[in-house]
């Protein structure tokens, strides 16, 4: 379980510096991608949602010690989970974003979709697949 | 016959209902759901039995609206046989109410609901022993998933009106 | 014969020692995250993250409907359709089915089966549908009972328990449901105090969705005053009115998985219930509008009632003919008042209106199940909480530099 321990406390890590960024970038009202990564910007998202990261990431610090005793275990679940929760609102709102056509007609293009499912994306999106990781843990427990 | 589903709010008596009657409560989960009764019928043993989903009550002392539509309707229907719907896994708290019936001498079948969720908490009910002592059937069910239902529906003709004191007659410890 | 209490708790005593053995409890994942959504430390992140979960979802999903369909279908056809085809032999008729035949957009034309239908399908039908399916959800994991618990400290402060966060949210997705189930809290004080919250200060599954959809950018400051206006009035309903507040001990269910059947029954009796009656209430308070308007009534009326408007509330006098809309449906005034011109502080001062002026029918006539003297005391509350509130709102407005 010492892999575990270490694994989450370096997402935890990770998942409170993206929470800080979603809110400075917020704050400070500028645009900000880099690479594959674009961190939302308006209250909503960055704002609201950034706070949401950043909880997740605490839940993840508090919880990465000992991840066999199951209190520990439930708090690194819940930072999974508020990560999938807020992932899974982002992508929702990427896909409803791209089907329509717009102006074009009814239906987006097949290009227009996948351009609009592209990256950037948001840094909780990014975080999603390392969150996965939980659902290990928890098989192992139950 | 007339059955009234009588227990504490959230213990599941809509869900009973619905299993019962295939008429379609809505069940949530939280107290309260129920706040005025529902009624439909059902065939036990090849009788058509009515039967009335009742809000969820704490006692036979209505504290607020909802209790009293509850407690009324107890009132109201003299020769029904109520199924007391209980938590199993709080068994004393639905034990009063049970008692509460019985000592208005109502025939009453004791329904130990979510017994799952007893069992997984580790409490273990010894259920012919409980039959015996409140002189009653006594039927373990989830009904979420419908375990005990048909058990339940086919106990109801042998419920009989028993006098509290032989309860206590029978119950062990200081009498 | 019957137990006194003691004697009653006494025999359980008894016969529980002899039948219940307690085992080994094992605590599971799903006890463990019970817990943790509970407590404030642990809880109150999880609240956030839910109420962002609901806003996300629901303004994605009736985004999508609205603003990419139906939208475009009732603008580019069905309105140009309409305004080609219907007879203009009675110029009354038309202007009571299709309405302005300038009008480029189904929010503007205010015709029954232009505006009326687009506000009902195009608008409310997607929002009300995803905003029933999260509740319901909601609903039935179980997760109300413990958002109450967590709130139980501030709404003590209003004097009412924790428990009032289960109408209150129901209200949400309607008042109806949400007045019946006051029923639960003890005391008449309180159920009064719960039913005149409802009625005036939370919005309705139907108004959410069309301010979404008219007024995205100011919303957000529509439902903080109507926040703090169920806080305030709580408050000072809670002082003024006798009685007790009692403290009622709740169970807190263990969370569930959501039977998909019970799920899918509930949204079907919502929806149907939307058809049956939200649908017709729209046609009829489009109906009713235009009439009050041909006869010139909602003129007088607006002339009339020009000073309390303007001055007091710091409104165009034009916002009386939606209040007289607002009575039947308020999705159907908000979107009324949308297409009238006026500065984002004035359009938000009149939204709050509408919002907390008189309940809709549907609540009316819930409240008058509840009692006479109930409805007669909301209502004076209310005719109090309006004057006084919007007055508010539009004094923050100048003192902002805004109004």
């Amino acid at each position: 379980m010492r892999l575990g321990d270490v694994y989450f406390a370096l997402l935890g890590a990770v998942t409170l510096a993206c929470g800080f960024a979603d809110l400075m970038v917020t704050l400070s009202g500028e645009y900000c991608s880099w690479w594959i990564v674009e961190v939302p910007g308006d209250m909503f998202r960055g704002g609201w949602g950034g706070l949401i990261v950043l909880f997740a990431g605490l839940f993840y610090l508090s919880g990465a010690r000992n991840l066999s005793e199951i209190h520990q275990l439930s708090k690194v679940m819940m930072g999974s989970v508020l990560i999938w929760l807020i992932a899974g609102c982002d992508i929702f709102a990427r896909i409803t974003e791209s089907i329509p056509g717009g102006d074009e007609g009814w239906f987006n293009s097949m290009e227009g979709f996948l351009g609009g499912c592209a990256p950037p994306y948001f840094p909780a999106m990014l975080l999603l697949p390392f969150s996965l990781v939980v659902i290990y843990y928890i098989h192992k427990v139950e | 016959m007339k059955v009234l589903l009588m227990g504490h709010p959230n213990v599941g008596k809509s869900v009973v209902f619905n299993r019962f009657t295939g008429v379609d409560v809505i069940t949530s989960n939280y107290p309260g759901t129920t706040v005025e009764y529902s009624e439909g019928s059902m065939r036990a043993e090849g009788e058509e039995v009515t039967v009335i989903d009742v809000p969820g009550t704490f006692s036979l002392e209505p504290k607020d609206k909802a209790e009293e539509v509850a407690v009324e309707m107890l009132e109201k229907e003299k020769d029904a046989v109520v199924i007391s719907v209980v938590d199993a896994s709080k068994i004393e708290r639905g034990l009063y109410l049970t008692l509460e019936i019985i000592e208005r001498g109502y025939p009453v079948v004791l329904a130990l609901n979510m017994w799952d969720m007893a069992k997984h908490k580790g409490l273990n009910i010894d259920v012919n022993r409980l039959s015996e002592i409140l002189g009653i059937p006594v039927v373990p069910t989830t009904a979420v998933s419908g375990e005990g239902i048909n058990k339940l529906a086919s106990v109801l003709k042998s419920a009989r009106p028993v006098e509290v004191e032989t309860i206590s007659g029978r119950a062990g410890g200081r009498a | 014969m019957s137990l006194t209490v003691d004697e009653r708790w006494d025999l359980i005593d008894r016969i529980s020692r002899e039948t219940v053995t307690v085992g080994e409890y094992k605590e599971t994942l799903t006890d463990v995250i019970g817990e943790i959504t509970i407590k404030p430390m642990t809880g109150i992140p999880v609240v956030i993250a839910s109420l962002y979960l609901f806003w996300s979802i629901f303004g994605s999903f009736a985004g999508f409907f609205t603003d990419g369909f139906f939208v475009k279908f009732f603008d580019q056809y069905w309105l140009p359709w309409w305004q080609l085809h219907f007879p203009d032999t009675w110029e009354w008729l038309y202007y009571i089915v299709v309405g302005d035949p300038l009008a480029d957009n189904c929010l503007e034309a205010f015709g029954m089966l232009t505006s009326g239908l687009f506000v009902a399908i195009g608008v409310v039908l997607p929002a009300i549908f995803i905003f029933y399916l999260m509740l319901t959800l909601l609903e039935d994991v179980g997760y109300l009972p413990r958002l109450a618990v967590l709130i139980d400290t501030i709404l003590h402060k209003i004097g009412l328990h924790g428990y009032a966060i289960v109408p209150t949210i129901l209200s949400l997705g309607c008042n109806v449901p949400g007045v019946a189930a006051t029923r639960i809290l003890e005391t008449r004080k309180e159920r009064f105090v719960m039913m005149t919250l409802l009625a005036i200060f939370v919005p309705c599954g139907a108004q959410l969705g069309i301010m979404q959809q008219v007024i995205p950018e100011t919303m957000g400051l529509v439902l903080l005053y109507l926040v703090i206006g169920y806080f305030v009035t709580g408050f000072v309903l809670s002082r003024i009115i006798p009685g007790k507040s009692p403290e009622i001990l709740m169970d807190v269910p263990p969370y569930q998985k959501p039977l998909l059947r019970n799920v899918a029954l509930k949204i079907w009796m919502r929806m149907r219930e939307f058809f049956t009656s939200a649908i017709p209430f729209v046609l009829l308070g489009v109906l009713m509008v235009n009439v009050l308007y041909l006869a010139g009534f909602i003129q007088w009326l607006s002339s009339t009632l020009s000073p309390l408007f303007v001055y007091w509330f710091g409104v165009p006098e034009a916002t009386v003919g939606p209040l007289i809309a607002a009575f039947l449906r308020k999705d159907l005034a908000v979107a009324q008042l949308s297409v009238i011109e006026m500065t984002w502080y004035q359009m938000v001062t009149a939204v709050v209106l509408v919002s907390i002026y008189f309940p809709c029918l549907a609540t009316f006539i819930m409240l008058l199940r509840e009692g006479w003297t109930e409805l007669l005391g909301s209502l004076a509350v209310l005719i109090v909480v309006v004057t006084v509130y919007g007055g508010f709102v539009h004094l923050v407005g100048i003192l902002a530099g805004v109004a």
